[in-house]
């Protein structure tokens, strides 16, 4: 029993990264219906760009590690969200009236750009966070100790995600970028500046990727350039799971992506555990034709 | 009409570029992964080499002749690695040295036998490379089965009575795992967990949970520094003392940065040693050498390989034997040969002979300390 | 000069290539070869029926290993492992289809790309004990032709070749059909198409099939020309390239093939970059995306003859 809750945790908190990635997925998806296979690479610059800053600023010594932690943050999410600006007004925008897969391999061209101009940037070699601006204690949680950084970033996806979603359901702003979400058209006719809430789209989902990128940073210490492609995939595959443009479902999606790779991996087969995953992804699909929390609806018609 | 024309012009490129390019004196190949995902190692390949390279032609060539070197990308995939060594084959090279990963190494093996070029393997352990009976394919690498035992020997001298076998389903960790388990099989130490974990990740805690559940005595992860360094690192994390242990694919510098001075203290490994570990002549100027050109130190074991394997065509050359065939003949009878990995010899297989692993252990600075023989 | 051109000078280039350039370009054109065959038969899913499939290498890899194993284990000459590799790929394409083909789009596209992942990592923990795990399988023999052995690269590169372009009248013929155009109608808006009496379900699986039956032979192909295949060779990356290659052609046959010679061409040719290469290429695509959105050569709108006729008969009976 320990055991099992134990392996919970890890998969939660796995799947709290896998998460926030998969926000912003979902949003750019939910707006665009594009896949954004840059996304991961997206987060792999927030977490090389959240170290040099560590390294290179003396924040740490100005501040103190929680306020560098914050500021660091802020820049980070600030900067990726302008590549992102940047490469919708570059690579999405001039296909938005294409056929939409054409966007995907637009997306695809940017995602190996980017992944090559870290390796020339950066070099080939890993690199690790310095050691200070990992909290490291831990905290005794239901009989186990858990250490404190895995709940910093469960609890960090989740308030999150409550955010996004309030700015969503809840802002003006929120409500024209679910008219574009639904019919852009129609929403050019409403008067809303499609062009502008896109952008604000394009600065919101790389802004929160770039934000996971440093915390898998921090956390993890390690990280290389080839980062980004697997915590893509994965993220895109909670999308999914959750049904992909629902902000909830990405969340949900992702932790429940988290979880049965952990049990996969506790209980079954530790070389199984990615094709475990995907097979009970597939028999959801199966179930629900539209994710666990996507709605049901014909798209034609 | 213009998108013909467009598409002509990219066609008339693409055959601008198949013309080969002019010849220098004795050309020698080099096949490494300069992108994707093992790019450190390939680029380390390849500046290890360039530097032997330089050197030699600054010392006035080899038997007066100059060295070019022919450097191809396989982005550690064997469809790119066959047409890597297609290109090698066709660019008149008469030794091709390389690559990362045996299924790699594999995928061009048969392309530069059938062109009847010298390979010779840098970071390719899997057995059956030699076992084919191809006539020009050699390694510096050792093979699985002789690292398989000296690991077990390593756990049977350090008394472990329970072993977790932890590989990463690479051809390389996944044999050395095997015939790991083989030997230990043979002198009766029970191996009492085998499996294997998903490479490139960074959370293995799900992992650590359930081989804790089994209890070892001793962690045996067979697999490379990355993966490593994040499992002495969540290990300690988890407050979980208990001695790991590696193979030669963690002898990598940057283990130490990803583990952390404190988690890897007590870590060791087996593996062929690194220049900066060696006081022989040939391994201290190179060392010098290597610092002067790139101000730090090799951090690879598999890079250096691959500068032994230039110094066994280097000495080829100096004997006359630039043919291919002949240079193959030479290099099967060559014994003792001074390198930067201790002293280089082949069989008739073109396996790699002597006895040369050695212990490292991590100490409590965090710095790998090589043990006494 | 218009596409009747193409079709001409085309066909001429390729098989003048391996006389003019040395063994590189040669094998080069080998690959390209296999993946504009691979990429065919995605087109049939993806560019003609509209079934996002990401998963295009798992059909690949089930024949390329059907091929080894029955070539290493129960020594059967190559080119009769040809149709059992196919028919293997079609059958694993219609298990694996049959519950999940009413998906639609993106949630098709994510099943399709977990597919390919559990056959990587199935095949990596050797399943069954025949596919030798991560090592994969060695030893795989060369095609004998008429008791003609197929070794050297430009023997590969006309057998390869020789079999795109049957594939591509076969395929054109499938094109200009009743199945054809039943395939566009479903692309175009399934609803309506099943209004009018197709059976889409029915169409999409016999399209999957098709396009896995041939991914399973050119799997034959690939694995007969690399003598040993290894799992790393089947991952997602190859799956991802494939749908790339068929969403920049545009759909049309023509475009295919220009599409993956720029795919598998265009790193080649960059190799002068050596480091740089892959960000160049990464910067192309994107560039030639935007260049033409529709992608390279999109097919071109059908012709009817007989409704032209009907149409001109009725004009001119009005004029009488």
């Amino acid at each position: 029993m320990e055991q099992f809750i134990q392996q919970l945790i890890n998969g939660l908190a796995v799947g709290g990264i896998y998460a926030l990635v998969a926000l912003g997925y979902t949003m750019v998806y939910g707006v665009l219906k594009l896949i954004n296979f840059a996304h991961g690479d997206l987060f792999t610059i927030g977490a090389y760009l959240g170290l040099t800053l560590l390294v290179s600023s003396n924040l740490a010594g100005l501040l103190t590690p929680v306020g560098a932690a914050i500021a660091v943050f802020i820049m980070v999410s600030l900067f990726v969200a302008l590549i992102g600006w940047i490469l919708e007004r570059a690579a999405y925008r001039p296909l938005r009236n294409a056929n939409r897969l054409s966007a995907v391999v637009s997306a695809l061209g940017a995602s190996i750009f980017f992944e090559n101009a870290i390796m020339l940037i950066y070099g080939a070699r890993v690199y690790v966070y310095p050691e200070f601006m990992r909290p490291d204690f831990s905290i005794p949680l239901l009989g186990i100790n858990v250490p404190f950084m895995r709940l910093l970033i469960i609890a960090a996806s989740v308030i999150l995600m409550v955010c996004l979603w309030l700015f969503i359901q809840r802002t003006r702003m929120g409500a024209s970028i679910r008219a574009v979400a639904i019919d852009q058209a129609a929403s050019r006719l409403m008067g809303i500046n499609v062009d502008r809430v896109i952008s604000l789209v394009f600065l919101i989902g790389p802004g929160l990727g770039g934000a996971a990128g440093l915390m898998v940073g921090i956390y993890y210490g390690q990280i290389d350039f080839t980062m980004g492609w697997t915590y893509g995939l994965k993220a895109f595959t909670a999308a999914i799971l959750g049904g992909i443009g629902n902000i909830p479902g990405a969340m949900l999606g992702g932790f429940l992506l988290g979880v049965t790779e952990a049990l996969a991996a506790g209980y079954i087969a530790m070389a199984w555990k990615d094709a475990v995953a995907f097979l009970v992804l597939i028999i959801i699909l199966i179930i629900r034709p539209t994710g666990i929390l996507g709605e049901r609806t014909a798209d034609k018609l | 009409m213009k998108k013909i024309g467009g598409l002509l012009a990219i066609f008339a490129i693409v055959f601008l570029f198949a013309w080969p390019v002019a010849a220098a004196d004795i050309k020698i190949g080099l096949m490494c992964p300069l992108t994707g995902k093992w790019a450190s190692e390939g680029q380390d390949m390849k500046n290890i080499v360039s530097l032997l390279v330089d050197q030699a032609n600054a010392a006035g060539g080899i038997n007066g002749q100059k060295i070019e070197l022919v450097v191809e990308d396989d982005a550690g995939d064997p469809r790119t690695a066959a047409l890597a060594a297609q290109k090698l084959a066709s660019s008149g090279v008469c030794a091709v040295i390389g690559t990362y990963g045996s299924a790699v190494t594999e995928a061009s093996q048969n392309i530069l036998d059938e062109a009847e070029i010298v390979q010779i393997g840098t970071g390719s352990t899997s057995v059956r490379l030699t076992e084919k009976g191809l006539e020009k394919f050699f390694r510096t690498c050792p093979r699985d089965d002789a690292q398989g035992k000296s690991a077990a020997k390593r756990i049977k001298e350090g008394g472990f009575k329970k072993v977790a076998l932890l590989h990463d389903n690479s051809s390389y960790a996944k044999g050395l795992a095997d015939e790991t388990r083989q030997e230990l099989n043979k002198a009766g130490v029970p191996v009492i967990f085998y499996d294997a974990l998903t490479p490139g990740e960074r959370d293995y805690t799900a992992i650590l949970t359930r081989l804790k559940a089994a209890n070892p005595d001793l962690i045996f992860y067979t697999g490379y520094y990355p993966e490593t360094g994040m499992l002495l690192r969540q290990k300690k994390e988890m407050g979980w003392q208990i001695p790991m242990m590696g193979g030669d694919a963690a002898n990598h510098q940057d283990l130490l940065k990803i583990a952390g001075p404190e988690a890897a203290a007590g870590y060791f490994f087996i593996s062929p040693p690194l220049p900066q570990d060696m006081d022989t002549k040939e391994a201290q100027d190179f060392l010098a050498a290597y610092k002067a050109k790139y101000n730090s130190l090799p951090v690879s074991v598999w890079a250096v390989l691959a500068g032994d394997a230039f110094k066994a065509v280097a000495a080829a050359l100096k004997e006359g034997r630039a043919d291919p065939e002949a240079m193959a003949e030479w290099l099967k009878t060559l014994k003792n040969l001074p390198a930067l990995s201790g002293t280089l010899g082949f069989d008739s297989r073109g396996d790699r002979v002597g006895e040369f692993y050695r212990a490292y252990v991590v100490d409590d600075k965090g710095a790998f300390k090589i043990q006494a023989k | 000069m218009n596409r009747k051109a193409l079709y001409i000078l085309i066909p001429a280039a390729l098989c003048l290539l391996p006389v003019f350039s040395n063994a590189y370009w040669t094998e080069v054109g080998v690959m390209i070869g296999i993946y504009a065959l691979l990429s065919l038969s995605l087109n049939v899913m993806l560019g003609q029926a509209g079934i996002f499939n990401m998963g295009h290498t798992a059909f690949f890899a089930v024949g390329a290993y059907t091929t080894a194993i029955l070539n290493t284990i129960c020594h059967w000459p190559i080119f009769l492992t040809m149709l059992p590799a196919g028919a293997a790929a079609g059958l694993f394409a219609l298990f694996i289809a049959r519950p999940i083909i009413h998906l639609r789009g993106d949630y098709l596209l994510v099943v399709t790309i977990g597919i390919v992942e559990i056959v990587r990592i199935a095949l990596i923990n050797n399943v069954f004990g025949l596919t030798g795990g991560s090592n994969g399988i060695f030893g795989i023999s060369r095609p004998m032709f008429f008791g003609f052995k197929i070794v050297k690269g430009i023997q590969f590169y006309y057998l390869v070749w020789g079999m795109v372009t049957i594939s591509l009248l076969l395929f054109h013929g499938l094109w200009k059909s009743r199945f054809g155009r039943a395939l566009n109608y479903i692309k175009e808006d399934d609803v309506a198409a099943e209004g009018c009496g197709i059976n889409v379900t029915d169409y999409k699986l016999s399209a999957f099939v098709l396009g896995a039956f041939w991914a399973g032979m050119a799997g034959t192909v690939y694995a007969a020309k690399m003598v040993t295949i290894a799992p790393e060779s089947f991952n997602f990356m190859e799956s991802v390239m494939l749908f790339a290659v068929v969403i920049l052609s545009g759909g049309s046959q023509i475009g295919v093939l220009a599409s993956v010679f720029l795919f598998i061409g265009l790193p080649e040719v960059l190799r002068e970059f050596s480091e740089a290469r892959m960000l160049i290429f990464g910067l192309a695509m994107m560039v030639m995306m935007v260049w033409r959105p529709q992608g390279l050569l999109p097919p071109l709108a059908r012709k009817y003859p007989l409704a032209k006729r009907l149409l001109d008969e009725n004009s001119t009976e009005k004029a009488a």
